[in-house]
């Protein structure tokens, strides 16, 4: 009954006669729009948007929240994503090609079948996790390499996506001042990641998610616990629909989020 | 444009109705904590065409509420237990006050405390403030004195009332009645021998879903509120029976709510004895509902040969 929230994967403008990609943060507003939507069959919703033919009448509400903010001056951005995690980063990593930021991703899914992504034709992820690899049609086509992970190990790295993580620094370690890392995915991965970074001085995204009803701030089912120095206990609840999703990682209180 | 004109003013047919003294333009009014304190949804729809603005419940200090999940969707409806968040008396009046008092339509503010003298404060300060046509007490919270909810005995209930009552000189004062009783019909001549000017029926049922992986309860909280579709044929017998047993006697209006979706529900509750109705679920789905059931409930009347919606009201068979 309710509406869910989906992560916009890419944007197209319509114009009569043409079709032009819209830029990283553009709303949409003014005109007909296409958006890519990657979602994984769970429950009903999904799979009546399986169900869905082009031309069918479906009602959105959108687009909400913030979105990741592009960065400024630094030369390296890494994106981690775990699983249905991904569909963001791919507008983000289509915006920073535009940027001409050097960047590298960082794939994790339980087992090969579940990886979201169409693997290029004769490239092999790297099995050690330590190289990049132009494996993933979806990153290659911005000239983005990736590093694969599987938990069942069917697929480049056997690990979860902060094992792999590791296994790349190990080979090659960052300049953490030079470097932004942006993540999504299971809550789980994203702390792993969050204090991975802060271990290193890095400066890091996450993308949250949360059960919403209504996605516009009222209804306050989406709230995220956050550091906040104004509170007098140090914590407040911050509304994953308005004022996320997308939260600076040192922000996050973890152990209550 | 979200809407069409025909939204309120439909010509020949009006829809206006008299609330204990507020005039609403129409029947349909948001329902608490639904529409948080009105800017959320400023965007999205054209509030100055409501019959009232109800805002969520306040409370004298900040609160923020439970942990999540605070919510759960269920078959026809959802579970909440968000655990009345809000900022707080004083930055309402500071912070929120000015956007609602700009709508120029009757705004209806929900109150809520742990303690009798809660409610009398954020009563008796709202009570001053120009914009606020009425209070509307939210008796489903545990009393932290003994634990119980004051909205469950209808004693305890006309005590709470009738004290708050004495701290209210201008607004009307409206009372919310839980379902979670065995006759909601006690609970209402409680609700009115402490001096309700009105009633909102009903408040959410309560409910728990639990999740078999973890055999844990989904929500934080464990139980929560259930709203939508799936209580709504709870909520039109209760309005019903309060109509029938004590509101009509006794000459006190109601507040029809619980899974309002479309004018067709609109039209059953009036019916069943409301003179006003509130939406909320329904408005996380769309928050156009309420302006699409007044185009639908003209319609209706004016299919009908029915000059104003009064004329709905009670008219059950």
């Amino acid at each position: 009954m309710l509406r869910r929230a989906f992560s916009i994967a890419g944007l197209r403008r319509r114009s009569p006669g043409r079709t032009e990609r819209g830029a990283a943060g553009d709303t949409g507003r003014g005109g007909p729009a296409e958006i890519d939507v990657i979602y994984r069959v769970v429950g009903a919703a999904t799979r009546w948007m399986e169900s869905l033919r082009s031309g069918d009448f479906v009602s959105v509400l959108g687009p909400l929240g913030n979105r990741f903010p592009i960065p400024q001056g630094k030369r390296r951005v890494w994106l981690v994503a775990g699983g249905v995690g991904l569909p963001p980063m791919l507008w983000l990593a289509e915006a920073l090609h535009a940027e001409g930021v050097h960047t590298t991703a960082f794939c994790g899914a339980q087992s090969a079948s579940l990886m979201p992504l169409s693997l290029e034709a004769g490239v092999s992820p790297d099995r050690a996790g330590a190289q990049a690899t132009l494996a993933a049609v979806e990153f290659a086509r911005y000239g983005i390499p990736v590093v694969l992970s599987t938990d069942d190990g069917s697929l480049g790295f056997h690990g979860h996506v902060g094992g792999a993580l590791q296994a790349f620094v190990a080979s090659s370690p960052p300049a953490g001042d030079e470097l932004v890392v942006y993540t999504c995915g299971p809550e789980r991965m994203m702390r792993f990641v969050a204090e991975f970074c802060a271990a290193r001085g890095v400066e890091c995204y996450v993308c949250m998610e949360r059960a919403m009803a209504c996605g516009t701030g009222t209804c306050q089912s989406c709230v995220v616990a956050v550091h906040d120095d104004a509170d007098a206990e140090g914590w407040s609840y911050r509304l994953c629909c308005t004022e996320g999703p997308v939260f600076a990682a040192p922000r996050i209180m973890w152990e209550r989020a | 444009m979200l809407m069409t004109d025909s939204a309120g003013t439909s010509d020949a047919v009006d829809l206006s109705v008299d609330l204990a003294g507020i005039r609403l333009a129409n029947p349909l009014m948001t329902a608490s904590g639904t529409s948080g304190y009105g800017t959320e949804y400023a965007d999205l729809m054209d509030l100055k065409r409501l019959g009232a603005f109800v805002t969520k419940a306040i409370s004298p200090e900040p609160r923020k509420g439970n942990p999540p999940e605070r919510t759960a969707e269920t078959r026809g409806g959802m579970l909440n237990a968000i655990g009345l968040a809000n900022v707080g008396l004083e930055a309402f009046v500071r912070d929120k006050v000015p956007f609602l008092r700009a709508l120029g339509i009757p705004v209806i503010i929900n109150v809520v405390g742990h303690r009798l003298e809660d409610y009398c404060t954020v009563c008796r300060t709202l009570d001053a403030v120009d914009c606020v046509a009425g209070l509307e007490l939210n008796v489903s919270c545990p009393n932290v004195a003994d634990g119980l909810e004051f909205g469950t005995d209808a004693r305890r209930l006309e005590r709470l009332v009738a004290t708050v009552r004495r701290e209210v000189r201008r607004a009307k004062l409206i009372v919310k009645l839980s379902p979670n009783v065995t006759d909601i019909a006690e609970t209402a001549r409680g609700a009115i021998a402490g001096g309700a000017e009105a009633l909102s029926v009903i408040n959410t049922v309560v409910g728990m879903a639990i999740n078999i992986n973890t055999w844990k309860p989904v929500l934080a909280n464990r139980t929560g509120g259930l709203s939508g579709p799936a209580i709504k044929p709870v909520a039109v017998y209760m309005v019903n029976r309060v109509y029938t047993q004590v509101a009509r006697a006794a000459g006190i209006p109601i507040i029809g709510m619980g899974g309002i979706t479309d004018w067709r529900d609109a039209v059953e509750f009036l019916l069943a004895g409301a003179t006003a109705l509130a939406v909320g679920t329904a408005l996380f789905v769309d928050p156009r509902t309420p302006l699409q059931i007044c185009e639908g409930l003209a319609e209706y009347l004016r299919a009908r040969g029915l000059r104003t919606v009064r004329e709905l009201i009670g008219q059950l068979r």
